[in-house]
Formats: structure tokens, C-alpha cells, sequence
């Protein structure tokens, strides 16, 4: 096993795919900062101001959180899906003719590089952030004094995210319909559920993926962050508590791996 | 040839058996009832025409594939329960298995990784196989010969005992297909246990010892390549002629059977010189070249797999 997460760990790291993934992680970051940032002072965004909320410190300390939400599920996507395009599944399985070894070397290596995703966005936020914050007349402590509050949720979320997109990978195979697969779920078809959910049953479907990794995230930081505007938006938007949402994204990793694991990973390679 | 590093006894081999070995895909049977065994120390050429399931037995071998029904080992175990399998088992199964952005060395180093095996290992089997001076370079920019040597070099990463390459020569020049077939008599020279499939019987009739023919999944002749031959009284002629369309047609009359195999060159089968000589010069056919090649692997394995008889009579295409 040991062999194979090493292995794996040089796969992604020699892999362009997840490097685009980081480096589209950057100016993500940097640009909800700069939306925070421009909301922070005036109710209209009017003029830049430091963050002065505790719940704004804290968004701005987990700015990083919505470039996780795609990225995290694009690197499990990639990890696994980049085998079945570059055909290197042969050879994968000739040297580790073990294949629930693979598997489990694939989810050690997706979480790994899943936290690495977190902690680059932390940095982001840390560095670039906080700078700016003070800049514009914050200081420096008041951010980070939050740090204990948002990087546990931060790293969880993008980890159980990550698995999510490693899951679904296993599932489907090919690599650009377990991204559209995926990213489709987060971004479209999760809203369409939830509006629908709420306006013709009004019931509240918040165990949907982004939602529940957002529980995650956003419990940590005392509601705001990660939970976007389903906060306080009503009785059908409350978010799960922060370990109800962790589950159930853990569910929501473990369940099409599973499946796919039984399905398609076990198939022959011919 | 360069040195192998860690030179080992000339016995260092494992025998390749398949046992029953049972493949269906729905209803069609790929292999059936597969049952031969591999020796060390030789080299075995696993030949069949496409489609007759070389690759499918290889993958069994080595547990991409479930078999319905048999078994395959390697030193009387399953691949997948061989600890360690890259240290003993050694594989080429197609040259397209690489990402193209990844250095020659580093996927060298990850299947290390992936096998347990040191990383300097890398550097050595990149020599080995006449690729040091690539080790940097990406293989998306690689040639179909260079993915060939570089996929090699991926199977001796572990110094494995049994070498299993299927098809190895596809995309080689030929001085690449030369390279190989030194290659190959080298690695079983010192002892190992060489198994290599391909459907180019002239190139393998160079390079093997032993032969295993198979067609439609079934095993049609197996052993030394001496015991074969032998068991083939059959000759068989070439006729280099610019009539050849009326050769055929005199050879047709006679009741015998022939191949087309140019526009000027004619394949005869099953009669010795002596009846073919008297019977072209009787119908004053112009001879270029009239060649005795005995029973030749082609031949054998022509009548193996086609299911073509000698004793019917081939028409000219």
C-alpha cells in the first residue's frame, strides 16, 4: 500500500491537470477577496473598506472556500479519469495487480493534495488577504486570530469534496464527463433541486453536496461562511450542523466510489 | 549489448503455465481451454493471427482480465498473489500506456515506487535500453520505437525473472526490430523466461526457440521450433516469375495448392521441386528465382490458423 500511495503521490504531482487546478486557485482566491473587500463598506460595494464583522473576517480568511468547491472535486476527478485517457491504467494495475490497493492509494493521494488545495487558499488569505485588509485600515491579528475557527472546516470540506470528485471518477471513467458530472452537480443541478425542492414541496434540500460540504465549512465559522446566502434566508435554508453536513459529503464520496469500485473499476482492462 | 547489473544464475527463471485457461465475452470464446507451459531459459514466441486471443491469455496472465474458467501462474502462483509481482514478472502489453507530459525518468521512478524497486533503477534499465540521453525528455515527444524501448525498460525496472511482451515490435524501425530480437535472446540467455507474442512469423522465426500457435482461442501446436518444423513434411516453394497469372492457372489444373504473394511472386505448397520443375518447364513458363524453403513457420502456421488445408486448393487472389 505504502508502495502504491508513493507511487500515486509522483503520478499527481507530475501531472499538468492538478497544477491547473492550483493555478487557477490563485486569482480565484484573489477575486473574492477583492468582492469582499468591495462589500465591506458600503451596503452597495460602493467603497473598500477592511473587514470589520467577525462573520466577515472569517469569510475572508476562507475566501478560498468557493475555488475549493470546484477545483477540490476536479483533482479526485483528475486522479483517477487521467488513467483511462492516458490508457496508464495497464500499467497501473501490472504493478499493483491489487486493485482495491490502488483505489485506497488514490484516496490517500486525493485527500493529500485536496489539503494542500486548502492550505494554498489559507496561505492566499493569509498573506495576500490579510495585507490588503490592512492596507485598506484592518489589522493583522483580527484576521488571524480566526484561523482556528475557519481552517479545520476549510481543509474538511475540500477533502470530502475531493473524494466526491474521486468518486464519481471511478464511476464514469472518462475524464471530461466526470468533470461536467460533477461540477454540473455542484453548480447547476443542486440549485435546480434546491429551488425546486423549496418552492414546490418547501422542503429544505440541504444535503445536497456543495450545501453539505458548506455545513462543513461553515459551522466552523459560526454560520456565513461556506453557507453562502442559505443562511438566515428562511426556513428552507438553514444548513445541516457542521458534522450532519460531513457526513453526508462523505456519503456523497464514498457511495459512487463504492459503486464504481464493484462496477467499473473491477472491470477487465482488455 | 550492455551488462545487466545484477547478473544471477542462468537458472533464474519460473515456468508460465496455463492451465484450462477460459476466457468468454458474452458468447464469444476468446480463449478455450488454453493449457502450455513456458520454460526458462528460452525464448517462446506466442503466435496466432489477430483476433485469435494472444492479448486476452497475456492480460489473464497477468490479472487485467478475469478468466471464465483456468488459471495462469508464474512459478506455480497467481500474478496477483506474487508479492512483490514486479520483481518477478516483467511486462510490455502496449506502448501508448504513458502521459505524454511525463519525463522518461519519472515514469521510470514512479513504477519503481509502484513495484517497491530502488529509484536508481531508473538510469539503469533507461541504459539498458538504449535510451540514457532521453531520460529528461517528455514522452508525449517520443516516437512510437522510443515508447517501445522506454515500455521495455518500464518491464525490467524490478530485474524480473519472466519477461511477457505482447506484440514488442510494433512501431519498429528495422534496426529497432533487430535491437529487439538481440535483446530478447540476451535476456533469455541468461536464463530468464521470455514470452513474446506477435503475429510477424519471419521476425520470429529469427528470435524463438520455442513456438505456441494458437487460433480462435485455441491451442494449436506447441514446442521446439525444431519439433514443429519437423512434424511438417510439407514443402513449400516460391516461384518469382513475370507470368504468374498463368502460373497460377497451370498450377491450378495440376490440382496444386498455391499462394499469391505479389504480383510477380507465387507461394507453392505441398509438392517438391522435382514435379514442380518438369511441370512449368513443360508449359514453358519464364522462371526468375524458384526458391525451396522446406516447411517454414509461415506455412505451418498458414495452415494452422486459416483453416485452410494443404490438401485443398488455394485460388489466386
Amino acid at each position: 500500500m505504502i508502495n502504491a500511495v508513493r507511487s500515486e503521490l509522483l503520478k499527481m504531482r507530475t501531472m499538468p491537470g492538478v497544477w491547473v487546478c492550483f493555478g487557477l486557485a490563485f486569482p480565484l482566491t484573489v477575486l473574492i477577496m477583492w468582492a469582499i473587500f468591495a462589500g465591506a463598506g458600503g451596503e452597495a460595494g460602493h467603497t473598500y473598506s477592511y473587514v470589520q464583522t467577525l462573520n466577515d473576517r472569517r469569510v475572508l480568511l476562507g475566501a478560498g472556500y468557493f475555488s475549493i468547491t470546484f477545483l477540490a472535486p476536479i483533482t479526485g476527478v483528475i486522479c483517477i479519469t487521467s488513467e483511462y485517457r492516458q490508457k496508464t491504467i495497464t500499467n497501473t494495475l501490472v504493478f499493483t495487480p491489487i486493485r482495491s490497493r490502488v483505489l485506497g492509494a488514490k484516496i490517500v493521494v486525493t485527500a493529500y493534495w485536496a489539503i494542500l488545495m486548502a492550505l494554498l487558499t489559507l496561505v492566499i488569505t493569509m498573506t495576500v488577504g490579510v495585507f490588503w485588509d490592512v492596507q485598506l485600515g484592518g489589522s493583522v491579528s483580527s484576521v488571524l486570530g480566526q484561523a482556528g475557527a475557519v481552517v479545520p472546516g476549510l481543509i474538511g470540506a475540500s477533502i470530502l469534496l475531493a473524494l466526491f470528485g474521486l468518486g464519481f471518477g471511478v464511476l464514469v471513467k472518462n475524464q471530461v464527463a466526470g468533470i461536467l458530472i460533477t461540477i454540473g452537480t455542484v453548480f447547476v443541478l443542486e440549485n435546480i433541486l434546491v429551488a425546486l425542492a423549496r418552492g414546490v414541496l418547501h422542503y429544505n434540500l440541504n444535503w445536497l453536496p456543495s450545501d453539505a460540504a458548506g455545513a462543513l465549512a461553515g459551522a466552523v465559522s459560526k454560520g456565513g461562511f461556506g453557507g453562502g446566502g442559505h443562511n438566515g434566508g428562511g426556513p428552507y435554508s438553514s444548513l445541516l450542523h457542521w458534522w450532519q453536513g460531513g457526513l453526508v459529503m462523505l456519503a456523497w464520496g464514498l457511495v459512487p466510489l463504492i459503486i464504481g469500485y464493484f462496477t467499473t473499476f473491477r472491470r477487465d482492462v482488455t | 549489448m550492455p551488462a545487466v547489473t545484477t547478473a544471477e544464475s542462468p537458472t533464474r527463471g519460473l515456468p508460465v503455465e496455463f492451465k484450462d485457461l477460459s476466457k468468454h465475452f458474452g458468447t464469444v470464446k476468446a480463449v478455450d481451454n488454453l493449457a502450455f507451459t513456458v520454460e526458462p531459459g528460452r525464448v517462446t514466441g506466442f503466435l496466432g493471427p489477430n483476433g485469435s486471443g494472444k492479448t486476452t491469455t497475456l492480460r489473464m496472465l497477468l490479472g487485467l482480465v478475469r478468466p471464465s474458467s483456468g488459471e495462469a501462474t508464474v512459478g506455480g502462483q497467481r500474478y496477483r498473489d506474487i508479492p512483490n509481482p514486479s520483481g518477478k514478472v516483467g511486462a510490455v502489453l502496449e506502448a501508448t500506456s504513458f502521459h505524454p507530459s511525463r519525463r522518461a525518468r519519472t515514469h521510470l521512478r514512479m513504477v519503481a515506487r509502484a513495484g517497491g524497486h530502488d529509484e536508481a533503477r531508473a538510469d539503469v534499465v533507461l541504459e539498458l535500453v538504449g535510451l540514457p540521453g532521453d531520460a529528461k525528455r517528455k514522452v508525449g515527444g517520443f516516437s512510437m520505437g522510443m515508447r517501445q524501448r522506454l515500455e521495455l525498460a518500464s518491464a525490467l525496472i524490478g530485474d524480473p525473472d519472466v519477461l511477457i511482451l505482447d506484440e514488442p515490435s510494433n512501431g519498429l524501425d528495422p534496426q529497432g526490430i533487430a535491437w529487439l530480437r538481440d535483446f530478447m535472446r540476451y535476456l533469455a540467455g541468461e536464463g530468464r523466461t521470455v514470452l513474446v507474442s506477435s503475429h510477424l512469423l519471419s521476425e520470429m522465426a529469427q528470435t524463438i526457440d520455442n513456438a505456441v500457435i494458437i487460433s480462435h482461442g485455441r491451442l494449436m501446436a506447441q514446442g521446439s521450433l525444431e519439433s514443429i518444423t519437423a512434424g511438417y513434411t510439407q514443402q513449400s516453394m516460391q516461384a518469382r516469375t513475370p507470368e504468374a497469372d498463368r502460373l497460377c492457372d497451370v498450377l491450378n489444373g495440376a490440382g496444386m495448392k498455391f499462394r499469391r504473394l505479389g504480383h510477380d511472386l507465387v507461394g507453392i505448397d505441398g509438392v517438391k521441386p522435382e514435379v514442380v520443375g518438369p511441370l512449368l518447364a513443360s508449359n514453358q513458363i519464364v522462371l526468375y528465382e524458384l526458391l525451396n524453403q522446406g516447411a517454414d513457420l509461415e506455412s505451418i502456421f498458414l495452415e494452422l490458423t486459416s483453416g485452410l488445408g494443404f490438401g485443398e486448393t488455394g485460388k489466386p487472389s
